[in-house]
């Protein structure tokens, strides 16, 4: 602002002082021209005058008088500047304050919210730059993130919403459901079951409970009792023995690896077809995959973890 | 949730005390007594059959994402209508009597202006600690003994608060950085408040050893700005920002001086004027304005810091209103040029002066308008365990600027 005024007032001044230009010559030179008698009405401007803007009005107000340089002073960019983490003092500050602001509005019952996968400590410390925050710190602020996400849905206010869109993952795992398996069209439904390095998958349709396994008969394929009641545990668990017919194809690994997997296998078709199973199968112990395997032997050991034996000298 | 209601509403007339009955009882007819225990037997199961009646189901979610129901669809309406009723019924009923409200002594604390000792006795502000524990230097801002417990005087504590918001004024007119500090739980949304509404900074964590004294290591990654006498942001000047030494506060408000120790000691090692609530276990020296109060009550603390608070408030509309007119109340910063101008040589001088400098170079400096770092340590005030007189050092960190 100084700087202009200073050159107006300058513009102003040399326009006082100095010699008139060729240009102004021209222009005096050319009203004498249009004040004679036979243009005397007209009042179009020449076309040698070119067009320009007079100086803008002087500003007498004193804040113009001040140079930039002494006015000018250096302050923290947050209130929680001494608190030696500034982004995140702020950022709970805020919530607290969105929090106090919509206290009263009503909830969702205690988990019945919906999922929200927040940022995890590490992904937010990241995201803050590198402030010295404690993972405990973190933990108050997700607190009332999840407070605020107990806000009844059709009553959550945008402003939260926004709120609460910094905090959330990138990706919503929550979001990830597998895509449920259909039965085909002639009614079979296959599932997938592995166990140390055995692979079993078989397939599920209504019938009086003949089972197939790898083309011969339950009985045939499994010579102990136990391998093949655990083969079909997941329909016995659930008295459903009678009314299915199995046929698996089994690869890989021993007898029991091969059983396990089959249990599986045949819990995950039954699913297909009845999901309300879901939990009573679960409490049977055929959903979940046993992740065991053989551990791998290690240099300097006799086996995986057997060591040889201590020799004093 | 419908059932504990019910329970409540029925259970508390079934329990609350019958005059009637009560009456009867003390005109000792035994007929009665047995009548109204009767009454009461028969309200009582009454009341246990309709609650088996009801069903213990829950309401089934009809949407899985949303988690609504049946009767929580229209939740919306009913919360409406429940604030509209909420409005109505709000000027039915008894006038109540002005009463201490918590809250608002965040929301909207005192001025300097209702400094008075019934609001300082009201807030507790003269109770001090167990006689044992008292620190001689608080000799004369005590009244007496009562229950082994100290007592403030409180026409003390008021003259010392409206001093001290003085000072907060002065120094909020003058654009110097304040910083408010309550570091004891429950303390942090007076600091906050007060650091609103003053425009300075606020400290309810922790303070971390050095932020003065070694403030380029601890608060160099914190971000500064250049603003102008409206507190409006300067761009350009970002590349000079990043070679400045860190902000320090020019006055310090301790709530809690008793656990800010280090933070006062280095506010004391750079002349830095601190204010702060000396309760009698306290030593006054710690702090350059001290306001005998009870730091333990936590109303104390809010009445004392939201008074503080908006005595900076004032300071800073002076301030801004100042500027409006076209005065600057304040010292610019030094050592800044113009963005894309080249400093002088005599601004690239280093500022700090090192140890065994010759004379010449200290006038070289005082004529450049550069102050030496280091300044002349605190006076000592108490000498042989007598309290003497402070003398008020308002601000004289800024004489030299």
């Amino acid at each position: 602002m100084g700087v202009e005024l200073r050159y107006g007032l300058r513009r102003a001044l040399h326009s006082l002082r100095a010699p008139p230009t060729w240009q102004q010559r021209s222009c005096v030179a050319s009203s004498h021209r249009t004040s004679r008698p036979s243009k005397a009405f007209s009042t179009s401007t020449s076309h040698r005058q070119e067009p320009f803007t007079a100086a803008p009005e002087i500003n007498l107000s004193a804040e113009n008088n001040i140079p930039i340089l002494k006015r000018i002073r250096v302050v923290p960019a947050s209130p929680s500047y001494f608190s030696g983490k500034p982004a995140f003092t702020d950022d709970l500050l805020a919530l607290q304050a969105l929090l106090r602001k919509y206290q009263t509005l009503p909830v969702v019952e205690t988990g019945h919210a919906p999922r929200i996968a927040w940022r995890t400590f590490e992904s937010y410390k990241s995201f803050l730059g590198s402030e010295p925050i404690k993972a405990s710190k973190y933990q108050r602020l997700v607190a009332i993130l999840h407070r605020l996400n107990h806000i009844h849905p059709s009553l959550m206010p945008q402003e939260v919403k926004d709120a609460m869109e910094r905090y959330k993952r990138e990706i919503n795992p929550f979001a990830n459901v597998a895509k449920p398996k259909p039965v085909d069209e002639w009614g079979r439904a296959m599932g997938l079951g592995r166990r140390k390095t055995s692979t079993a998958r078989a397939w599920l349709v209504e019938g009086e409970g003949e089972v197939l396994v790898n083309g011969g008969s339950l009985a045939q394929y499994f010579g102990r009792l136990h391998d093949r009641e655990s083969a079909v545990w997941a329909l016995k668990a659930t008295q459903r023995l009678d009314k299915y017919n199995v046929f698996a194809l089994v690869r890989g690994g021993g007898v029991t690896g091969q059983a396990e997997a089959l249990t599986l296998a045949v819990a995950k078709a039954l699913l297909i077809h009845e999901p309300g199973l879901k939990p009573a199968l679960r409490r049977a112990g055929c959903i979940t995959r046993d992740p065991r395997k053989v551990e791998r032997k290690k240099p300097g050991h006799l086996k995986a973890r057997k060591m040889p034996t201590w020799v004093k000298r | 949730m419908i059932i504990r209601q019910l329970a409540l509403r029925q259970g508390r007339r079934s329990l609350a005390p019958q005059w009637r009955s009560a009456r009867r009882w003390m005109s000792s007819e035994v007929d009665s007594i047995s009548s109204s225990m009767q009454n009461s037997l028969n309200e009582t199961h009454s009341i246990e059959s309709m609650l088996n009646s009801l069903p213990g189901e829950r309401v089934q979610p009809i949407d899985d994402e949303t988690h609504q129901t049946a009767d929580t669809e229209n939740i919306g309406t009913v919360f409406a209508e429940f604030k509209r009723q909420r409005e109505l019924q709000k000027p039915l009923g008894a006038i109540v009597t002005p009463h201490y409200e918590p809250h608002t002594l965040v929301t909207n604390p005192p001025r300097p202006s209702d400094i008075s000792l019934e609001l300082l006795l009201a807030s507790q502000a003269h109770m001090g600690h167990s006689t044992s524990l008292w620190n001689p230097g608080n000799a004369r801002y005590i009244f007496g003994i009562r229950d082994g417990i100290h007592i403030i005087s409180l026409d003390q504590t008021a003259a010392h608060l409206r001093r001290a918001a003085r000072v907060v004024t002065a120094v909020a007119e003058r654009a110097g950085l304040i910083l408010f500090v309550g570091t004891r739980p429950g303390q942090d949304r007076a600091v906050v408040k007060a650091a609103e509404l003053s425009g300075g900074c606020h400290l309810f964590d922790r303070w971390v050893a050095g932020g003065i004294t070694n403030g380029t290591q601890i608060l160099g990654r914190g971000k500064v700005k250049v603003v102008d006498e409206f507190d409006q942001e300067v761009p350009g000047f970002e590349e000079q920002l990043v070679e400045r030494a860190s902000v320090k506060p020019d006055l310090v408000v301790c709530l809690n001086p008793m656990e800010n120790y280090v933070l006062l000691h280095e506010c004391a090692l750079n002349n830095i004027p601190t204010i702060g609530i000396i309760d009698t276990n306290a030593n006054p020296l710690w702090v350059t304005y001290p306001i005998p109060a009870n730091d333990d009550s936590l109303r104390c603390v809010q009445v004392i810091c939201g008074i503080l608070g908006r005595a900076g408030e004032e300071g800073k509309t002076r301030r801004l209103a100042a500027a409006q007119a076209g005065n600057i109340t304040f010292t610019p910063a030094d050592g800044f040029v113009m963005p894309g101008e080249e400093k002088t040589e005599q601004q690239k001088l280093p500022r700090v002066l090192k140890l065994g400098a010759s004379i010449e170079e200290l006038e070289k400096q005082d004529a450049m308008g550069n102050r030496p770092l280091k300044k002349d340590p605190l006076p000592r005030n108490f000498i042989e365990g007598e309290v003497r007189e402070r003398v008020p050092r308002f601000h004289d960190a800024k004489k030299d600027l």
